[in-house]
């Protein structure tokens, strides 16, 4: 089986670094972005199994990313984090068919967890 | 002295003055009246002595002993006339003189006795003395007649005189008394709308150099203790509305906060998770990231602290730009979470301004504060800064894309307690914000167009050593410094 690919996308550079170090420690590939835009450009390059993006960024924002995925990658998982508790955005984004929403801060046992499913779910 | 004795004082001495001169006035016609009554009774003994020596003449034409009898008893009737009126005649005239006019009838008499008795009418010798002593009587009674309507005139005329003077006094005393009262209440009140002005231009000074213990001065002190007590308020004022901005700015704070809090989060979770992998060079670094996102968090909650604690105004020579990169901190946050783009253009080479950055930063948020509720998601807030049209003054401008404000309201925005926010606002912000601005010897600007947008603009002079030096001085040397200038 090849690796699966996990794609970060989080203004906060420490969030993906951290979440790029405990991935690849269970083996996965990791890339990580600090907003939207080169790593939509990087989607069309490459094909990722998952998508983990902020919410809020600056520029296009989580929910843009989710639209232009599910749009374009429909197999690629998009779970989505965010330092903001809004009900709106979280029902917008199962509408549009996230696989996760996660509140900040991410238990990264969680997100692991989640990440397997998203796997499993695509296969 | 109060102003109210003064007037009462004022009209006691014209008052007692014109009592004076009617009282004088009231002797005058007196006199005038004892004068006149003399007269008439001198034209009576006048008419009297003329039959005398009518009687006299006839004697001597016609030798007629009888005109002598008439004669006589003319000045029987003469005398008994003269016994009717002594008193009137003694005032008119005096006693001496009236002993002077009985002893002239006595000696009159005499002579016209010893004619009759013993005399012929060809006595040439006798004719002469009888004629010398008519003549003599009756010269005698028109000189003090003469001298009597003299009196009567004078006095007349000199009345005349005292009441054209004591007219002229009394005007000039009156006008002289009135135009010191009015002059004195005309200085105070326009000191009072100057010292007005001032404080609805937000300096809350005094009125200097009036000690009367009259009523303007009890208004005086009554102005001066209110403007000094409106000067407390507004301090008041600030720190509330500081305190009220802070509310706001917490809330936005909070979500800073949230960052790196997730990131420390995120760095202890990942360090168990990949523990055993990590060299001891990769733990120190990791525990490196936490202290860095520590350090994150106690610059955020030292901001908000700077801002909250209450300060005396002490301005200090500072760059503009810096203070508004200072507020962005406070600010970025509440503008990201409302989901508006902003744009910050900062001027190069900007003179210095003189201001305290508290204040400033208060202001500043102020402004932020409000174009962010004014404006949609998806807007636009410029925040930008650029040398301003007066010499070497700075000017600051934040605008935004939102709703507008009605041009209705435009004139009433910086009035305390006017708000469009409905129940969220306290009216307060932009009336604080002018206040400080004011005592920065700036300017503040509104330009708004509903559905357009809306810019505040401050204008601050540029720092120089003398703008230092006179926010030093006392308010005593800055009288004299203003003096100087005049």
């Amino acid at each position: 089986m090849a690796t699966s690919r996990i794609m970060v996308i989080d203004d906060e550079k420490i969030v993906g670094d951290m979440a790029k170090l405990s991935l690849e420690q269970d083996g996965y590939s990791v890339e990580t972005f600090l907003n939207a835009e080169p790593a939509l450009k990087r989607l069309q390059e490459e094909q990722f199994d998952v998508v983990v993006t902020d919410y809020k960024m600056k520029g296009i924002d989580g929910m843009e990313v989710l639209k232009t995925v599910k749009e374009h990658y429909p197999k690629t998982q998009v779970i989505m984090i965010t330092a903001f508790a809004n009900l709106d955005a979280a029902i917008e984004a199962l509408r549009r068919d996230v696989h996760d929403f996660f509140p900040k801060p991410v238990k990264i046992k969680e997100l692991k967890l989640s990440i397997k499913r998203a796997l499993e779910k695509q296969a | 002295m109060k102003i109210e004795r003064k007037l009462i004082l004022s009209n006691i001495i014209n008052g007692a003055f014109i009592i004076l001169i009617g009282f004088f006035a009231f002797q005058n016609l007196n006199l005038v009246l004892t004068k006149l009554r003399f007269v008439e009774i001198a034209d009576d003994l006048n008419a009297s002595f003329l039959e005398m020596r009518l009687s006299e003449k006839n004697y001597f034409l016609y030798k007629d002993k009888q005109a002598l009898v008439q004669i006589q008893s003319n000045i029987e009737k003469t005398l008994e006339t003269i016994a009717g009126v002594r008193d009137d005649i003694t005032r008119a005239i005096g006693e001496t003189d009236l002993k002077e006019l009985v002893a002239h009838l006595y000696a009159y008499a005499a002579v016209v006795e010893e004619a009759r008795t013993t005399g012929s009418p060809a006595d040439a010798q006798l004719e002469t003395r009888l004629r010398a002593e008519g003549k003599g009587l009756k010269e005698f009674s028109d000189s003090i007649t003469h001298l009597e309507r003299k009196r009567v005139n004078d006095i007349i005329l000199s009345s005349k005189w005292i009441l054209i003077f004591s007219f002229w006094v009394i005007l000039v005393s009156a006008l002289f008394i009135g135009h010191f009262i009015s002059q004195k209440i005309l200085r105070s009140l326009r000191e009072i709308v100057k010292l007005t002005k001032s404080i609805s231009e937000g300096n809350f000074n005094r009125i200097e150099g009036f000690q009367s213990n009259d009523e303007l001065g009890s208004v005086i002190t009554a102005i001066n203790s209110m403007s000094e007590e409106l000067g407390h308020r507004e301090e008041e004022l600030i720190q509330s509305k500081k305190l009220a901005s802070l509310g706001i700015l917490t809330a936005g704070v909070a979500h800073e906060l949230t960052n790196p809090l997730n990131n420390i989060s995120m760095i202890a979770q990942t360090y168990a998770e990949v523990y055993d992998n990590l060299s001891e060079k990769d733990r120190i670094e990791f525990m490196q990231k936490v202290e860095g996102e520590t350090e994150r968090i106690r610059q955020i909650v030292k901001n908000l602290l700077d801002f909250s604690k209450p300060k005396d105004a002490s301005p200090v020579e500072a760059d503009i730009n810096a203070v508004i990169q200072k507020t962005l901190t406070l600010v970025q946050n509440m503008i990201d979470v409302s989901n508006i783009e902003t744009t910050v253009h900062l001027g190069d080479g900007l003179p210095h301004v003189f201001i305290d950055e508290h204040q400033m930063q208060q202001v500043l948020v102020n402004f932020v504060t409000n174009a962010v509720q004014a404006t949609a998601a998806g807007g636009r807030i410029v925040i930008s800064s650029r040398p301003g049209k007066n010499n070497g003054s700075v000017e600051i401008s934040v605008a935004d894309t939102g709703k507008g404000i009605p041009p209705e309201y435009l004139p009433h925005i910086f009035d305390p307690f006017f708000s469009t926010k409905g129940e969220g606002g306290t009216g307060l912000g932009l009336s604080v914000s002018y206040g400080i601005i004011k005592s920065h010897h700036g300017e503040i600007r509104v330009e708004s167009k509903v559905g357009v947008g809306t810019t505040f603009t401050i204008e601050l002079p540029q720092y120089s050593a003398q703008s230092q030096r006179q926010d030093n001085l006392t308010t005593e040397d800055k009288e004299v410094l203003e003096l100087r200038q005049k």
